[in-house]
């Protein structure tokens, strides 16, 4: 599980699966482009290149192409090896550590046995996706913007 | 959760005025003038009631000239929710497929090694 003072319920994603693979194939399948390529995008998206450097500093690219065949590409930088245990990367960087003009995310990936097969942690952590202004607003809600909703919808109820 | 936060939030719902308010706002932004219209109540304790809002954080206002809008400031929360859950869909679609493709390759290897 990830550190709770690094985890920002708003902005990150943590989702941890147990998939009965040992853990050197695990991570075979997450570090080596040929592989990767079969089920990083998420279909109907495909991943049509990518290319991994896989040592802190190293370069990670890869090119998503949509179901309308237009080509995203993506470039990065691994910043942690751990085999068999922690990939770290992100795209705030490039290679060699030099700042990315359009930093989006963190990914940390864990893996642990379990019971002859793994279990793996996928801690996406995200820049706010909308302007400063909006970020503002956010940060003022944090957390509890479904108890907002609930909270407008019984104002309505009670002043019928 | 912040209960200074929700404290406020408490607050702003508990007169009617505002509640009413908030019921006009969810139907689309609207200026100060208008919303004031139905009203029955002078100007500023109608601005009153408008601030409580806005501190609540239920509403927000800008100001493009003389005329002042509120809005409804869930419609920021939405977004961000949306997109989260976005996020979210694509993780989980990622994963799924991951764990279908560990398991058919892990699979196809231990066929390979008999």
């Amino acid at each position: 599980m990830p550190d709770n003072k690094n985890y920002d319920e708003n902005l990150d994603l943590v989702l941890t699966r147990t998939v009965d693979v040992p853990r050197e194939i695990v991570w075979k399948l997450w570090t080596e482009p040929e592989h990767m390529k079969k089920w990083f995008a998420p279909k109907p998206w495909t991943t049509v290149d990518i290319k991994i450097d896989l040592r802190p500093g190293g370069s990670v690219s890869s090119v998503m192409r949509s179901p309308e065949g237009k080509d995203y590409p993506n470039v990065g930088c691994i910043l942690e090896v751990v085999r068999n245990e922690k990939l770290v990367w992100t795209d705030a960087l490039i290679a060699g550590y030099r700042p990315a003009p359009n930093p989006f995310f963190t990914a940390i990936i864990t893996l642990e046995d379990d019971k002859g097969g793994t279990k793996y942690t996928a801690h996406a952590m995200h820049k706010d996706p909308v302007d400063r202004k909006k970020h503002e607003d956010m940060g003022f809600m944090n957390g509890w913007s479904q108890c907002l909703d609930q909270l407008v919808e019984t104002a309505k109820q009670l002043k019928k | 959760m912040p209960n200074q936060t929700l404290d406020h939030v408490f607050r702003a719902l508990s007169d009617p005025t505002r509640r009413a308010v908030l019921e006009r706002l969810s139907r689309g932004p609207i200026s100060v003038t208008k919303l004031s219209e139905p009203f029955k109540m002078a100007l500023p304790s109608f601005v009153q009631h408008l601030q409580v809002l806005e501190q609540s954080g239920l509403v927000r206002s800008t100001k493009k000239g003389r005329v002042r809008t509120c809005q409804l400031a869930s419609k920021s929360l939405k977004n961000a929710e949306h997109w989260m859950a976005s996020q979210r869909a694509i993780w989980e679609k990622r994963l799924d497929q991951f764990d279908d493709y560990a398991r058919k390759f892990h699979k196809k290897e231990k066929t390979h090694a008999r």
